[in-house]
């Protein structure tokens, strides 16, 4: 029976989140380090380059690494800090068992391994095979991805595995896939400093990706225009050319407004579109109704902003469209981004230098955990799991029989509520705090209590491994090998610095060991991470994420090597696309029409005011490390309601005040601040904070029908004045769910 | 030969994401102790932040304040954190640097200040906060990067009140601004009925 | 009333300042010669230290004399003294200054916040230094002075100003702690300059600002004095006085550097570091004294006593903050930051970002 042996306060006493203050070995500035590492930043798609300082086997500090080309010694505070979460007083040393009453106990790895694999075998016999589900993350390396694709249908075999870029990164990749035919970043960054007008559609671009915000300032002191999209004003909308706070949803008005009056005023290129694209003429007559004036109704800005978007965007001779999860997270993600890709295809300025499209990746290895096969529907190389011709290459290179590999399994959201309806009985889950992360709070906290099984691995006991009968503590980035592919598509390689502390081992090793057990230990006789590419690379031959001519070495000695590399003498890909030769088989990209549709949850009288949810600079994800680093939390210690000041003396707030914002499903009581910076029909509460603090109580469990995104970004919300909050959560620390 | 790098700030640039403030507390001539300062303006008008390192004047406000002598600057113009055996901890010099960068810490009874990273730069690397800042805000780059990268012009003269100051660190400003820049203290009053930009209501109502 | 800021040429600065060096040169050669009573207990031997110590007395007089010609300095002086004196706070401010004196001098509780290994080695330093002081001084200048008991060799009779103030046998355990204070002192100094030659050789802070006749230098003279200083302890005892006219000589000469030093290395910030006492009054009284508001903000950020006091300082010094306007030294230091940043972001909202932008 999964769910917390004892209560939440207890929990938190033993296991944290504590904040971390102080460096391992303390703030010393005595002697030199051991050595000096160069690595990556774990904490962002962006994967930048720095350098952590060892000391006796522990990161004591860091330095900037100047070379690396993407952020050239530029760091975000997650990145400064990130040296904070290793000699972590949570960290976890041994494996646990659940002990009803008492709490978490250690127990020996063969026990905790023997356990998993004698209950994974059971609940399958007793429920089938796929009543036993794996979830992973999209912050593991593409070693690991592979790994756990592979794990879960040639060890587990259950067609249930997925994946918490599920809830990042999924709507943009459908919407590359469909109209470009392959899902990544089109372009390097470095493009976008050519770029004469930049529209940044979703993206808080400072707060969530930096680094890009130097890319973006660099093309503006060369002259590039700047159009953001965003219900908020965010730091980089502050001084852009032109800011749309554009009503949550409304983004497709403004993207086929700016495309009708384009099109109207002959700023698209008939030559492009004739010679490499393909449906045109849908696209064409769908936002011939989209006069401005009906868009602006769509979109909830002024007509005459979206006049003045087409205007920057259409005549320009370069151009770089960037969007993330602003336009991603919601029911129609895949729909809005196609509305944005549509725009870029139009205006043919796509594959050449300064001319570009990319989505912002999110989590760390946001892209390359998607290409590797850990998706529900995905083998590696970005395969598809039901083209036979795919399953039968993955099961070559496997050593099984094709009809072995399961086939399409339940998304995240939807395999937890399999969970919840009792179709799935237990889990092995890896890098994912679904208690935190997903939608509906309390239906996934329900259904997590209802496994007959659930084992996890992790570093910190996070919010959902309080669930776990058993924890088995694996790994760091920083305590692993690896590779990663960055936002920009660029495979790059983080390296081992320390060894995992106490018992904990290496993720690979864990689940290598656990396969073992499964009965499947010689398709898993894995001696290192190393080993584990080299297959990944004949595994991803031939496929669209092609990193066969990919090395560790040849990573290391080109700053990093972008995908498709077919080949070992191939230079690798910056640019996708040149020459107007798109991914799709007949070589052309595929106009999508589409028509706006209203959110999963729209508001009415009840429930009058739109919720959108986001992230701070300062935190990462469900913030199972960056809770635990204290100089991060003392930056933006708990969760606030932003809210405009019209909004807020409509319901008798002022700044400070409680405010208690509940939807359909459940509610969360956080300070109002109040402030000009939004839309006043919309509240925004950043999402990385649990229990009363969470912003996934309140948001809907609605998913987008192709890519199954949740709606982060849309629910209805009544907001009113609360009194400070008294229970027992309210007053942990804030790194804990509490208030400060 | 290298050019020699200098420091150049761009305060429009600035994204508050505390980059600097982090990484200044692993500077060793300091460590575990953030000096720079980032200011967020008015929270509730805007999302406008502001960094501020030490300017590092050509003839200090604070050293000639400083009843204690305790302020020297290095021969290369870098003002210096008080002397630990001179600093009596009065804060005069946290009253009267023009622009507000001597911070008091009380329980070691010491000013001390942003010394440009001198750990860094006195043995040729760039200061922390320049070195992360993720929109180059904070520029520790040779005056050929700079004609290269930015459209600014960067000017290092000042008057406070009726009192001229010239700094080792630039300031970024639109080309074609005079070469000194006039601070009142009086604030910046927007006229009222004035498009009010940092409002989103605004926006959504001009039409 | 407060007290005058003085503006002054240099020129009078330095002749106030000989002055000054001079009253302290004669006041300790008057200390010598009545101490000593009229130099009948003097010991001729000891006279180079005596010189050097009257060099060192005009140096250190002319130096805290320029230092107090400063106008920031001899304004926080003579305020010091003046909150100090105040008859209604007197006898409290005598406690008080009691306990800062233990806690920031015998203690030293501060440089302990800094660093541990920073503490250990001042304090080391500092007590050894006052031991060494507190017998040299006196001795040089013929203050105290030891003499055999007439009635007994095994006896021995200290005096001080020529008064018998104890006496102890030769073989009591006194006796060797007596005969044996410098070598204690020197051990002392030399335990703490290890401290600190270890943090500074180990710290890349202190690698990175530290210059040599600033931070290396003092120590070197400490550690030479010292040295010199167990030589002759050595010679002594172990060595039967091998050597011993010339090591006398060497140990002379690192201590009359030392004292010629005094006044002007770092070492000057022992006579100068007691007016940090006076800052905890001044700091008193200024929150007594009522705030100073901010003029673009209006929120207090100092008392009015030390605003009003730094726009004096300010004028004395030729600081014009002071307009028609108003005073920018009315305006706190968050608010300098704000209208720094403010007016440059101004600048490019009318401009615009980009080659070719006009004001829009």
């Amino acid at each position: 029976m999964a769910r917390p042996p004892v209560d939440i306060p207890s929990l938190v006493a033993a296991w944290g989140p504590h904040v971390n203050r102080v460096p391992a070995g303390g703030w010393t500035t005595e002697g030199e380090p051991d050595r000096v590492v160069q690595t990556h930043c774990c904490f962002c798609g962006q994967q930048c380059g720095i350098q952590l300082k060892v000391k006796h086997n522990q990161v004591v500090g860091f330095e900037p690494w100047e070379d690396f080309p993407f952020n050239r010694g530029k760091l975000c505070p997650k990145g400064v800090r990130r040296y904070l979460q290793n000699g972590h007083p949570d960290r976890l040393l041994e494996p646990l068992e659940r002990v009803d009453g008492r709490g978490f106990q250690p127990v020996t790895w063969e026990a905790a391994l023997g356990r998993t694999a004698a209950e994974i075998r059971r609940i399958q016999a007793q429920y089938g095979p796929d009543a036993f589900a794996v979830l992973t993350g999209a912050s593991l390396t593409n070693e690991k991805a592979y790994l756990m694709g592979k794990f879960a249908r040639v060890a587990v075999r259950t067609a249930n595995i997925d994946y918490n870029g599920r809830l990042c990164m999924v709507s943009a990749a459908a919407a590359s896939k469909k109209i470009f035919g392959i899902d990544r970043a089109a372009n390097p960054w470095s493009d976008l400093l050519s770029a004469e007008v930049i529209l940044v559609a979703g993206a808080n671009v400072a707060e969530c990706a930096p680094i890009t915000t130097d890319y973006l300032w660099e093309a503006r002191e060369r002259g590039a225009r700047i159009i953001v999209i965003d219900p908020r004003m965010t730091p980089i909308a502050r001084t852009v050319d032109l800011f749309m706070p554009v009503r949550p949803g409304g983004d497709i008005g403004i993207f086929n407004g700016m495309l009708h009056v384009m099109i109207e005023r002959g700023w698209i290129d008939r030559a492009f579109i004739d010679a490499h694209t393909t449906g045109w003429p849908a696209v064409a007559e769908t936002v011939a109704k989209y006069t401005p004036e009906y868009a602006s109704r769509i979109a909830g800005v002024p007509a005459s902003l979206i006049v003045k978007a087409a205007e920057l965007w259409g005549p320009a001779r370069t151009s770089f469209l960037l969007h993330a999860r602003g336009i991603e997270h919601h029911s129609k993600g895949v729909d809005n981004c196609l509305a944005a890709i549509n725009l870029v295809v139009a205006s043919g300025r796509i594959g050449r230098e300064g001319c570009g499209y990319a989505m912002i990746t999110g989590q760390g290895n946001g892209q390359g955990a998607r290409e590797q096969g850990q998706k529900c529907d995905q083998l590696p190389g970005a395969r598809d799991v039901e083209n036979p011709e795919h399953r039968h290459y993955i099961a070559g290179v496997w050593g099984v029989p094709e009809s072995s590999i399961p086939h399409k399994g339940l998304s995240a959201v939807p395999l937890l509520e399999a969970i919840h309806d009792g179709r799935i009985k237990g889990l092995l889950s890896i890098c994912f705090n679904p208690a935190v992360s997903l939608p509906d709070g309390h239906f996934i906290r329900e259904a997590l209590g209802r496994l007959e099984f659930y084992a996890g691995i992790d570093f910190f006991l996070s919010e959902t491994m309080r669930y776990a009968d058993v924890v088995l503590p694996g790994s760091l980035m920083e305590e692993d090998e690896g590779t990663t592919t960055s936002a920009e598509g660029r495979v790059i390689h983080h390296k081992k610095v320390v060894d995992p502390p106490g018992a904990a081992r290496e993720d690979w090793r864990i689940i290598c060991d656990l396969a073992a057990r499964l009965g499947a230990g010689d398709k898993f006789a894995f001696r290192s991470p190393r080993e584990i590419f080299e297959e990944l690379r004949v595994a991803s031959h031939g496929g669209v994420a092609d990193y066969h001519g990919i090395t560790w070495d040849r990573i290391d000695r080109e700053h990093g090597v972008f995908w498709p590399c077919p080949e070992p003498d191939h230079p690798g890909t910056p640019r996708l696309y040149e020459g107007g030769r798109f991914g799709h088989p007949d070589g052309r990209a595929h106009f999508q029409a589409v028509e706006w549709r209203p959110a999963a949850e729209e508001t009415d009288d009840a429930y009058p005011i739109v919720l959108t949810t986001g992230r701070v600079v300062s935190q990462y994800l469900s913030g199972t490390q960056t809770r635990r680093i204290g100089a991060l939390v003392d930056q933006y210690p708990e969760p606030r309601c932003e809210m405009h000041p019209r909004l807020a003396a409509s319901l008798g707030v002022a700044d400070g005040d409680f405010v208690r914002v509940e939807s359909r499903r459940g509610a969360l009581v956080v300070r109002a601040l109040v402030v000009k910076t939004i839309r006043p029909d919309t509240v925004f509460v950043p999402y990385h904070w649990p229990l009363g603090r969470s912003a996934n109580n309140c948001t809907v469990r609605a998913i987008d029908p192709v890519s199954h995104i949740p709606e982060f970004k849309i629910c209805a919300v009544r907001v009113t004045k609360a009194p400070p909050p008294d229970d027992a959560e309210a007053h942990l620390g804030p790194e804990a769910g509490g208030l400060a | 030969m290298i050019e020699e790098r200098a420091f150049f700030i761009d305060y429009a640039r600035c994204i508050g994401c505390q980059s600097c403030v982090q990484a200044c507390a692993e500077c060793d001539t300091h460590r575990g102790r953030s000096l720079i300062h980032l200011e967020t303006i008015d929270r509730h008008d805007s999302v406008q932040t502001a960094p501020q390192v030490c300017m590092h004047c050509e003839n200090p406000v604070c050293a000639q304040v400083c009843p204690a002598d305790a302020i020297k600057q290095t021969p290369d113009g870098v003002v210096q954190s008080s002397l630990k055996p001179r600093c009596i901890g009065c804060s005069n010099c946290v009253l009267a640097c023009p622009f507000g960068v001597p911070r008091y810490f009380g329980e070691i009874d010491q000013m001390m200040k942003c010394d440009m990273c001198y750990d860094r730069t006195s043995t040729g690397k760039r200061p922390m906060c320049a070195t992360v800042c993720p929109s180059q805000a904070l520029a520790f780059i040779t005056l050929d990067e700079f004609r290269r990268t930015r459209g600014g012009t960067a000017i290092n003269e000042w008057r406070f009140g009726d009192h001229p100051v010239r700094t080792k660190v630039y300031l970024v400003v639109p080309p074609e601004t005079p070469p000194l820049l006039q601070i009142q203290g009086l604030g910046s009053a927007r006229p009222s009925g004035a498009f009010d930009r940092n409002d989103v209501a605004a926006w959504l109502e001009q039409g | 009333m407060p007290p005058p800021v003085r503006v002054t040429a240099r020129g009078a600065d330095a002749a106030h300042a000989i002055a000054a060096g001079l009253a302290a040169a004669a006041l300790v050669i008057l200390g010598i010669y009545f101490g000593s009573r009229h130099l009948r207990d003097f010991d001729v031997a000891l006279v180079p230290y005596a010189g050097a110590s009257v060099f060192a007395a005009f140096g250190l007089g002319y130096r805290y004399a320029m230092w107090l010609r400063r106008p920031p300095t001899g304004l926080y002086w003579r305020r010091s003294w003046q909150l100090f004196f105040a008859p209604r706070h007197l006898p409290a401010n005598i406690v008080r200054l009691a306990r800062l004196a233990f806690d920031n001098f015998l203690a030293q509780k501060f440089i302990g916040r800094r660093a541990v290994k920073r503490w250990l080695a001042h304090w080391c330093i500092f007590w050894g230094c006052v031991l060494a002081a507190a017998v040299t001084f006196p001795l040089s200048f013929g203050w105290i002075h030891f003499e055999t008991a007439p009635a007994s060799l095994a006896r021995y009779q200290a005096f001080v100003f020529g008064v018998h103030v104890f006496s102890f046998r030769l073989d009591s355990v006194l006796a060797p702690l007596v005969f044996n204070v410098l070598d204690v002192a020197a051990l002392l100094v030399l335990t703490g300059i290890f401290f600190a030659l270890w943090r500074r050789g180990l710290d890349r802070g202190a690698l990175a600002v530290q210059q040599f006749a600033n931070d290396l230098l003092p120590l070197a003279l400490l550690f030479a004095v010292s040295v010199t200083g167990l030589f002759l302890t050595a010679s002594t005892h172990l060595l039967r006085g091998y050597d011993f006219v010339f090591l006398s000589q060497l140990h002379a000469v690192t201590v009359i550097f030392t004292l010629l030093y005094l006044p002007f290395g770092k070492f000057f910030h022992i006579f100068q570091r007691p007016a940090q006492l006076g800052i905890a009054f001044y700091k008193e009284a200024g929150a007594a004294s009522g705030q100073a508001t901010c003029r673009r903000c209006g929120a207090p950020f100092a008392s009015a006593l030390h605003v009003g006091d730094l726009k004096r300082v300010e004028s004395a010094l030729g600081i014009r903050y002071a307009t028609a306007a108003g005073d920018y030294q009315d305006v706190c230091p968050r608010c300098r930051r704000l209208s720094v940043a403010l007016a440059q972001d101004a600048l490019w909202r009318t401009h615009g970002r980009g080659p070719g932008k006009g004001t829009r």
